[in-house]
């Protein structure tokens, strides 16, 4: 295969993936949060991606794209959950948000 | 080492970069409008390297879905709520966040240290492709065939997304009469 | 299944189905339907009984034995106990007296306890009480003879705590099946040992591996069964419950306090006899206290108020005649005084009953008097008891009491030494029996019995209580007349081939201790007349003696020291320092610690979105480190 190997993308992925997990962990906006998931997200397709082409298995892409279906399901529904949040004026702060507490 | 391989590693390399900062640029900017638009260019420069991985389909569906229409509903969201700045380092380092930082950091050094033994040798042959690997046809093929429960069971979950969404937004008079009142 | 098989079951089962149905009926029972389905069961019994006489009497003397058998009850190993009832001569002999008596007493009560609210339960008692006691003699094996022990000790509980509205019953009730529960222990302790040793427990398994084992073995087994049976007929040391089981009604008194269930302990004594043959030191012993017993109760009994008392004494001293009887291995003649005992002591204490009844609860013979009149016929039947207690001729007593003395007189030394005591005690009998009968019925109608005496225009008693006396009187007197020595003994005929007694006095000494046993009776009658009809003598004050037989030589006294106090200090340390810390605090402990716990989990529930988010990073790391450095 032309260009860098299998490795170079997967380091490229965990790297992306740390970055998502870090903003997961680290924001309090739900907004950026649920921005960081994404990115977590494309750090995974982005390995497996890069299987599928070491492996020569085409089910590494249909699980990517399964995973970008999923991705947008779940941005429908957080964004929906956001949107309702701010309607009932509550804070947009996941630190705020503590009715589990106990 | 010819002219296509340094141009596919000089792609590979441009790709990589703009990934990665576009993935801190979404994670440190305070407007989170900025964000989303950091996202945008992040997957851009995924869908380049998909190509290069000989994903066509995926690459093209990363645009179009993802960049055309999730980023799309995402920068909506933000314009109607307003651009909330929230600092992320404001404050100080409180201990969560070195807590964070340690288990993502840990958590990468694990899987690079893993990759780059290539996970005992297995990460080194490499399989050859034929010309239609990653094609729509493939994929499209594939999908109706091997992996046909995952195409229906993935319709259902947009579905249920789609009905969630709309209860969600949806307006309770009740509701909008009390917040009226607040 | 042969004749003497079925009236075997049918004599057994029949109270018992009284109990269940009356217990099972509950209100839709009447009082009196009540009454009478237990009389016509145990009557039903008496009459399988005799069909199984009859029966028995027609079969030879040497397979008079026969064990029917229902079903193998428990099994476990080598270990087997069916259901089998024993009919044999012994056997046939309790269940006719038990089934007898029985039946007329609980006919009695009928009259007896008329107009008592609880009368259904009364009578499912009495019913339970004689299939119990017929499941005692019935039993072929240890094991059921044991369980008809239980389960007559506890037809007594129930029904002396009778009316348990009474706390001295209830503590009367208490006191007699602990005392009992002793007995019960140790002979329960026995029965192991002795199927540990002979690897069996029927009758006939355990007498023929019993010549096999040590002394000391069968001497332990032989004192462990002789511990049940003293407590069980309330002999010295264990005869504190007797009188205070005088709470329960009269008729309960006269069933299972005189006729049966204290006779239970001689009926072991003389079943048992090839055991305690092997162990003469605990034959000799059951001898000894049977004529202690017989001395102490029957002075104890002179200082008593109480009629019942008195008479309750008085069956103490006479079960200690037939411990006596047994212990030198003159078992015809203890089962003979066991019979004619039955009889005489029944017609007391139901003659006492309708006195007890016609002074409205009146038992302090001092607010008797003069009754003489009032009752007549009361009275004639209770001196009919009265001597044939003492021994007179031709009653039943002389009869049955002067063959346990002769073959005393018969034996060994050792014998002839119990021979003295026992005629002292016939002393003593004729004292205490006729001061009772001169104050209670001679003299003047004191003040009260002339204020209470209920009307007995009509009859002195109702129909069903005068008849059952009546029938006990002709028993009283002819019941003597089935052994006459030199003339005929078709009794001794009869148990020869289970009991095979160890002395037989000769036709001499028979008459001569008759005569002389006699005469110190008539004696005692006359001291007796003396001192409580005629005035004439005054008893001696001797104020340190009438107090220590007032106390019952305190017994009462030391086993409250002895036993009880120490039981009772015991249970408050232990309650104190184990209970409360140990136990209870353990258990506190858990449930504290379970609490804490909790608390301590909840402190992991922040309620931050964040926190949760870091810990699933945090946990990731490290499974992915272990799953990198296992794989």
């Amino acid at each position: 295969m032309m260009g860098p190997e299998v490795t170079w993308y997967l380091i490229v992925a965990s790297i992306l993936f740390t970055i998502g997990a870090l903003g997961v962990l680290v924001r309090r906006s739900p907004l950026i949060v649920l921005l960081s998931l994404e990115i977590m997200l494309n750090g995974a397709n982005l390995a497996l991606i890069a299987f599928a082409r070491h492996q020569g298995d085409a089910d590494g892409q249909i699980f990517a794209l399964t995973v970008m279906a999923v991705a947008a399901s779940e941005v429908v529904v957080g964004l929906g959950l956001i949107v309702a949040m701010s309607r009932r004026r509550l804070p947009l702060d996941v630190d705020r948000m503590t009715t589990l507490r106990g | 080492m010819d002219v296509g391989n340094i141009l596919v590693w000089i792609v590979w390399f441009a790709a990589a970069f703009a990934c990665l900062g576009s993935g801190i640029a979404v994670v440190t900017f305070a407007n989170p409008f900025y964000s989303a638009l950091a996202l945008i260019g992040n997957l851009a420069s995924l869908a380049v390297l998909y190509l290069l991985l000989s994903a066509e389909f995926v690459a093209a569906a990363q645009v179009l879905v993802y960049a055309g229409a999730v980023m799309v509903m995402f920068l909506f969201v933000i314009g109607y709520l307003g651009g909330r700045a929230d600092a992320p380092w404001a404050g100080g380092p409180s201990w969560q966040q070195v807590a964070a930082i340690c288990a993502a950091g840990a958590l990468l050094v694990e899987i690079v240290v893993a990759v780059g033994l290539k996970a005992g040798d297995r990460l080194d042959d490499e399989a050859t492709i034929g010309a239609s690997f990653g094609s729509p046809q493939e994929i499209g093929r594939l999908f109706l065939t091997n992996n046909l429960l995952a195409f229906e069971i993935t319709s259902i979950v947009l579905l249920v997304a789609a009905v969630g969404g709309v209860i969600l937004g949806a307006h309770s008079r009740r509701f909008d009469r009390e917040v009226a009142r607040r | 299944m042969t004749t003497v098989a079925v009236t075997g079951w049918v004599c057994l089962l029949s109270p018992l189905t009284a109990a269940l149905l009356i217990t099972l009926a509950g209100d839709r029972l009447s009082r009196r339907g009540a009454g009478y389905l237990a009389t016509t069961s145990t009557f039903v019994s008496f009459g399988a009984a005799l069909v199984g006489f009859m029966s028995l009497l027609g079969d030879n003397p040497e397979e008079r034995a026969e064990v029917t058998t229902a079903w193998t009850w428990l099994k476990a190993g080598s270990f087997e106990a069916g259901l089998s009832l024993l009919v044999d001569p012994l056997s046939m002999m309790m269940m006719l007296i038990v089934s007898g008596v029985g039946s007329l007493i609980v006919m009695y009560s009928i009259g007896y306890m008329d107009g008592e609210d609880e009368e259904r339960r009364y009578f499912a008692y009495m019913a339970l009480f004689v299939f119990s006691m017929l499941l005692l003699v019935e039993g072929a094996n240890l094991v059921l003879l044991l369980a008809g022990w239980g389960l007559v000790g506890l037809a007594s509980y129930l029904l002396i705590g009778f009316h348990h509205e009474r706390p001295s019953a209830v503590a009367a009730a208490k006191k007699a099946f602990v005392m009992n529960a002793i007995g019960d222990a140790t002979m329960a302790l026995a029965i192991f040992l002795l199927f540990w040793k002979t690897g069996t427990v029927t009758f006939s398994g355990v007498f023929d591996g019993v010549d096999g084992l040590s002394n000391t073995v069968v001497t332990l087994a032989a004192l462990g069964l002789l511990g049940g049976a003293v407590a069980k007929s309330a002999q010295i040391p264990l005869q504190t419950w007797l009188p205070d089981a005088m709470e329960g009604p009269t008729p309960v008194s006269a069933l299972i306090h005189a006729a049966t269930m204290v006779t239970a302990g001689v009926y072991l004594l003389v079943r048992l006899n090839p055991i305690y043959e092997q162990a003469e030191f605990v034959q000799d012993l059951a001898a000894a206290i049977g004529a202690v017993t017989l001395i102490v109760a029957g002075l104890i009994a002179l200082v008593q108020w109480d009629i019942k008392r008195v008479i309750a004494y008085s069956t103490m001293s006479q079960i200690g005649y037939m411990f006596l009887g047994a212990g030198i291995g003159a078992y015809s003649s203890a089962m003979f005084h066991l019979m004619t005992h039955a009889f005489f002591k029944a017609l007391l204490f139901l003659a006492a009953g309708i006195v007890i009844h016609a002074l409205a609860g009146e038992q302090d013979i001092r607010n008797m008097g003069g009754l003489r009149d009032a009752l007549p016929r009361t009275y004639r039947a209770m001196l009919i008891g009265g001597l044939a207690l003492a021994g007179i001729f031709p009653l039943s007593g002389f009869w049955s009491k002067d063959s346990i003395l002769a073959s005393a007189l018969a034996g060994s030394t050792y014998d002839k030494v119990l021979f003295v005591i026992g005629l002292g005690g016939v002393f003593l009998t004729a004292l205490y029996t006729f001061r009772m009968l001169f104050v209670a019925f001679g003299g003047e109608r004191s003040a009260y019995a002339r204020e209470h005496l209920h009307d007995t225009s009509h009859g002195e008693a109702p129909f069903s209580m005068g008849a059952a006396v009546a029938v006990l009187s002709v028993l009283a007197i002819v019941g003597g007349w089935i052994q006459i020595p030199g003339l005929w003994h078709p009794l001794s005929n009869w148990l020869d081939p289970v009991a095979e007694p160890l002395v037989e006095p000769s036709v001499t000494q028979d008459w001569v201790t008759s005569l002389v046993s006699m005469g110190i009776a008539l004696g005692g009658i006359w001291l007796a007349w003396l001192i409580w009809s005629k005035r004439t003598v005054a008893l001696p004050a001797w104020p340190e003696a009438r107090r220590v037989l007032e106390h019952k030589f305190y017994f009462d006294e030391l086993y409250d020291q002895v036993f009880y106090k120490p039981a009772v200090a015991i249970a408050r340390l232990l309650g104190r320092s184990v209970e409360e810390p140990l136990v209870a605090g353990s258990i506190d402990a858990t449930v504290s610690s379970v609490r804490e716990a909790g608390r301590a989990s909840t402190l992991i529930q922040t309620g931050y979105l964040r926190a949760y988010a870091l810990a699933l990073m945090t946990g990731l790391a490290v499974l992915a480190v272990l799953f990198v450095a296992f794989r």
